[in-house]
């Protein structure tokens, strides 16, 4: 067995894993396909392969499809003898296929799992709709992987082209990624030192930041953290997709937690994080909607807070 | 008014084990919980962060609090990556063999003067 294709791995950075989920079956398939019917010759067959350069013929009758005949198959014929026979007898029946809904990953595994070099797919139907080979998987991830990297690309420059007087970063939290969770915020403390801010600035946004990072990585389908800092004002943002908060009202409450006790274990989940949120802020803003996702807003005045 | 306790009165006091050694050498307070929401709830200064959590997220509040050092009990194994964390950070990271409750009762007579 070859190695495996490493793609479909729980260490896959996130723009990959995007990629081949977000990807469907039938954007990567060839729709453009030589057919023939069961009634055909393997003669006739062999002359499709020939004249327009494929390795695999599928068989249909009306939109479905009954069988397949490949190179192999062709050159067993010759072998034996019996390339004016029909189709029929000689295609393969039992087919491994791949539906056109399926996101990519699966075709890849598929390519992993049997040792063929193309699928038929079909769609919900049970039609036929197109087949898909290892290069058209291929073409398809090349084309989306240079999409993704020349939108990270431009985010990145985004950073580095900061309006005078204004810096302004994101980044993206995964559900339960306890490892990497507080590396923004401690990005934001970084910069913020870097500006000169005062120590009881940089220690409340840091908080702020900190407890809004670790909620999106134990409540929500994973977020991301925004931050923009101008002359007066560090605008902390925390957006997550799902899966909303029900009562808003309750959730900036001290004490109340929603947390299990794996979470627990962990040193989170003691019902504070909002409601200290709020405590450091000097402006806070929750907004959030079942089913959607949750936006919170905290803002820290550069300058400290107005003492009088 | 804050007292300045040595962080090599704190290690005495506990018969801790210096993991590693950071760049503030006293600490004025203490702030001891397992849950790292609760320490962020602090306004001391100059503290030493008393848990019996070992994990990087231990290292990462101290950092956002500003605590000068950590403390876990227990006499807990701490992760290679907790280490690490509390190297890159500079924070120092002390070990004890004693739970909670007593390391807090050990080091309680360096705090109180009475």
């Amino acid at each position: 067995m070859p190695h495996r294709f490493p793609l479909n791995t729980d260490k896959a950075p996130n723009a990959v894993l995007e990629v081949i989920l977000r990807l469907k079956v039938k954007d990567a398939m060839s729709k453009t396909i030589f057919s023939a019917k069961k009634n055909d010759n393997l003669r006739q067959i062999q002359h499709i392969m020939r004249d327009k350069g494929v390795t695999g013929i599928p068989i249909l009758e009306d939109d479905r499809l009954i069988g397949m005949i490949s190179v192999n198959d062709i050159i067993s014929a010759l072998d034996y003898g019996y390339i004016n026979e029909p189709a029929d007898n000689y295609m393969t029946k039992s087919l491994i296929v791949l539906e056109d809904d399926m996101p990519l990953s699966f075709a890849v595994s598929y390519f992993d799992k049997y040792p063929y070099r193309r699928f038929p797919v079909i769609n919900k139907e049970k039609k036929f709709v197109g087949m898909i080979s290892s290069r058209d998987v291929l073409s398809a991830l090349l084309h989306e992987l240079n999409n993704e990297i020349t939108e990270l690309e431009n985010k990145l420059n985004n950073g580095r082209n900061d309006v005078p007087g204004s810096i302004t970063r994101e980044y993206s939290i995964q559900k339960f990624d306890f490892e990497n969770a507080g590396k923004a915020s401690f990005e934001l403390k970084k910069i913020l030192k870097g500006l000169n801010a005062s120590r009881q600035v940089v220690r409340r946004a840091s908080v702020a930041s900190y407890e809004l990072e670790i909620n999106i990585a134990i409540h929500s389908n994973g977020g991301k953290m925004r931050f923009e800092i101008d002359e007066s004002n560090i605008i902390i943002e925390a957006v997550d997709f799902g899966p909303g908060i029900e009562d808003v009202d309750l959730v900036v409450q001290e004490g109340y937690s929603t947390a299990n006790e794996w979470i627990r274990s962990m040193g989170f989940g003691a019902g504070m994080g909002l409601s200290n949120t709020k405590r450091v802020a000097d402006e806070f803003e929750i907004q959030s909607e079942l089913g959607k996702g949750t936006h919170i807003k905290s803002i820290i005045y550069l300058g400290g807070r107005d003492e009088a | 008014m804050r007292p300045n306790v040595s962080i090599s009165d704190v290690v005495a006091a506990v018969e801790g084990e210096m993991i590693f050694e950071g760049e503030s050498n006293t600490v004025q307070w203490v702030v001891s919980s397992g849950l790292m929401s609760d320490i962020l709830t602090t306004e001391e200064e100059e503290i030493l962060l008393l848990s019996n959590l070992n994990t990087t997220q231990l290292v990462r509040t101290a950092d956002m609090v500003g605590a000068n050092a950590m403390m876990v009990t227990s006499g807990k194994p701490i992760p290679d990556d907790t280490v690490e964390l509390a190297k890159e950070l500079g924070i120092t990271l002390i070990r004890t063999k004693y739970p909670v409750f007593e390391a807090c009762h050990k080091l309680s007579r360096l705090f109180f003067k009475e």
